[in-house]
């Protein structure tokens, strides 16, 4: 099974950040490589099981159901349903901690999935350094660094 | 039971880090209120279960007993045996996580414990400010010597 670790460190309070990013459809508000999303059936995005329906700007659909959302210790944890990234099993968490030295916020994003041998160094490349940090890079922008 | 979460982000490779927090007999060469440390009975202050015995800088002494720790997680927790104020059921866990975007280290330092009502806001006040935070100011400089 193959495994993604990315963290950063944004300079805002965890509150302001949890703000931004616990829309389960909200991506497209603050995340670069995401173009559009729904959530399908008109559910409510903080309705655990509901289903997102994206389109990234390459032109990439991707379907996800939320598995878990907590506003108490603020995750947000999420499978892979339909994607043509060809993984399989994939379930990814994104999580913020306070910093209380500074009002900081340490954000972990990390992923699991099974994939074919030879594509495992590719899809961690693509999946960390690419979708999560342009992520945290966009948040960290929107956020003054 | 009061609840004391304190967190930082240290300038240094969580490696460079765990190498100073996880030695369980090592307080007293960074922590200001650490005057002197010794492990009991002369175990290994990695082994589980070892019990440490500080002598704080107003000459009173404490014991702690380490009750896990883990290179893999770079966790440890441990508890307080005896101690000249007022506390009880105390524990207390470190972990260190690593901030992959730069090569840093967030460190998160945590304790719960119990005391009289009349004492809980000193005591608290007292381990967040002079233990957990007088900590990591203590390690960012204990980093920079090291450097």
């Amino acid at each position: 099974m193959a495994r993604v670790y990315v963290s950063t460190v944004v300079n805002a309070r965890n509150d302001r950040v949890w703000a931004r990013v616990r829309d389960f459809n909200g991506m497209p508000n603050w995340h670069p490589a995401i173009a559009e999303s729904r959530i399908e059936g008109g559910e409510p995005s903080d309705k655990i099981g509901c289903i997102r329906d994206f389109r990234l700007r390459n032109g990439d659909r991707i379907r996800e159901r939320l598995l878990g959302l907590s506003d108490y210790d603020m995750f947000c944890t999420y499978a892979i349903l339909e994607s043509p990234m060809g993984v399989e099993n994939y379930v990814a968490t994104l999580r913020l901690t306070p910093v209380t030295d500074g009002d900081h916020t340490f954000l972990e994003w990390t992923a699991e999935f099974d994939c074919a041998p030879e594509r495992e160094a590719e899809l961690v490349d693509n999946i960390g350094s690419g979708v999560f940090q342009g992520g945290f890079d966009a948040l960290k922008r929107a956020f003054g660094g | 039971m009061p609840h004391i979460v304190r967190s930082t982000i240290l300038d240094a490779p969580p490696a460079a880090v765990w190498n100073v927090l996880r030695d369980f007999n090592g307080f007293d060469r960074w922590h200001p209120a650490a005057a002197a440390s010794s492990i009991e009975r002369a175990q290994p202050a990695d082994k589980i279960g070892c019990v440490r015995r500080f002598k704080l800088r107003d000459g009173s002494e404490l014991r702690e007993q380490l009750l896990g720790l883990s290179d893999l997680e770079q966790t440890f927790s441990y508890c307080l045996l005896d101690t000249p104020i007022p506390i009880f059921n105390y524990v207390a866990h470190v972990r260190l996580l690593p901030v992959t975007d730069g090569n840093r280290t967030f460190w998160h330092w945590e304790s719960r414990f119990t005391t009289r009502p009349e004492d809980r806001n000193s005591i608290s006040e007292m381990i967040s400010e002079q233990i957990f935070q007088a900590g990591f100011d203590a390690i960012r400089q204990h980093l920079k010597e090291a450097a």
